[in-house]
């Protein structure tokens, strides 16, 4: 199965890949360093075929853009995908934990080494634990509709929020719990929950934006495909 | 930040494209321009190249350097090279372009990739020999591997479509796209 996902590099590089295949190479690139080693090679050999197809963009098209980007907000650093989290996690044998702190309001990065108890969460992912042991957090558990329960957890100090996912029902091993986030009813893949022991943390989403957790088709959906089994407000949390 | 109106290109030069996404993550505006004025092109040519059509070319390449701005303090340089996050983006938003609009790539099955050409831009001479380059690695893959590469990159098929197209197992579709990519990095890096 691996050895089959992992020579789909090349038509993930080239964006050739269906959308379900394509999230599932992408879950799979969090567990396969080579996988992504080779997809950044190979993308960027296709990054230089595009660039012998340079053309100047048309002058009025500059101002265009510097005028909407005058509109446009710019997002804090994301701290962790799930992914992201995994490898953190794994990483964390070998070498003290890196902390990437993304401040929602002033979009700076900083970098800082440090020592984590996670006596009390020994198995989610670091950067969801985080969150829970920050010390502004605000937790909240809600029940889910498909009977579990779920904890969330914010920290503005961090501009983050985390869920605790291990109260939710275990699924079929064709079903995943999938993230998103819902904005003026249009929502956004947040994520696959690989394991529901692992948790997942996130950006602190803007105030109009819920999170959303649906059942999905292992590998995941575009788009939610069932109703949820919970929609939270993370500001209200 | 700076004097309005003045327009610091020069002062970038050669424009270390990994720099300015770092100056842009953290909001600054002329290091915004200048990775437009460094990116630009690439970015539109891709564009081009993919949707066909200029209008929405520019539409496409307006939402690239928007994304850019946006998610800049998200890029993380030990994953890669900006100017590659940059046209990643640029492709997937292209290549979303057309998959919304399947007519127009119907339409477009029977133009041979080789054939569609534009002319050259006024500065080409600067990358020339770099173009150049990937043109010669180009030619060193095998017919099926460049076609199934090119239908793919520049006309935003589906790998799946591609096989259809070429009259060709998947296995061996996905397989040359592999490998002709795989090739053509090996290529450019022993013509550095």
């Amino acid at each position: 199965m691996s050895t089959d996902l992992h020579t789909l590099s090349g038509a993930y590089a080239l964006d050739a890949l269906s959308a379900s295949e394509a999230e599932a190479f992408h879950t799979h690139l969090a567990e396969c360093a080579v996988c992504r080693d080779e997809v950044r090679e190979l993308r960027d050999a296709a990054a230089q075929m595009a660039d012998v197809e340079s053309m100047p963009a048309p002058a009025a098209l500059r101002q265009r853009v510097l005028a909407a980007v005058d509109q446009t907000p710019q997002l804090p650093p994301l701290v962790t995908t799930l992914e992201r989290a995994r490898e953190l996690k794994a990483k964390r044998r070998f070498q003290p934990r890196l902390l990437i702190a993304g401040a929602a309001a002033i979009a700076a990065v900083v970098f800082g080494v440090t020592q984590l108890d996670t006596g009390q969460a020994p198995v989610m992912s670091a950067s969801a634990s985080t969150v829970f042991h920050a010390s502004d957090v605000h937790k909240a558990t809600v029940s889910t509709s498909n009977g579990g329960k779920l904890v969330v957890a914010t920290s503005r100090s961090l501009g983050k929020m985390a869920v605790e996912t291990d109260g939710l029902p275990q699924l079929t091993e064709r079903q995943v719990y999938q993230l998103w986030t819902v904005t003026n009813g249009v929502a956004s893949s947040a994520g696959v929950l690989k394991d529901v022991r692992d948790g997942a943390s996130m950006s602190m989403p803007g105030e109009r934006t819920q999170v959303a957790i649906t059942i999905e088709p292992a590998g995941g959906s575009q788009q939610p495909t069932t109703q949820p089994i919970v929609t939270v407000s993370p500001q209200s949390v | 930040m700076g004097e309005p109106g003045l327009r610091l290109v020069p002062a970038y030069g050669g424009a270390d494209v990994d720099l300015l996404v770092g100056k842009v993550a953290r909001g600054d505006r002329q290091a915004f321009e200048a990775l437009y004025d460094a990116l630009s092109s690439a970015v539109y040519g891709l564009a081009r190249r993919v949707v066909r059509d200029p209008s929405r070319a520019e539409d496409v390449t307006q939402e690239v350097f928007l994304d850019v701005w946006r998610t800049a303090a998200r890029f993380d340089a030990s994953l890669g090279k900006a100017k590659t996050w940059v046209l990643t983006i640029a492709h997937r938003r292209a290549v979303d372009a057309v998959r919304r609009s399947e007519s127009q790539k119907r339409q477009d099955v029977h133009t041979a990739p080789d054939e569609v050409s534009h002319d050259e831009p006024a500065d080409a001479l600067i990358t020339s020999e770099e173009h150049g380059a990937v043109r010669g690695c180009l030619d060193t893959l095998t017919d099926l591997q460049l076609e199934s590469v090119r239908l793919a990159y520049f006309n935003g098929y589906t790998y799946n479509e591609v096989a259809q197209l070429l009259d060709k197992p998947l296995p061996t579709i996905k397989t040359r796209m592999r490998d002709g990519l795989i090739r053509l990095r090996d290529c450019l890096e022993g013509a550095r």
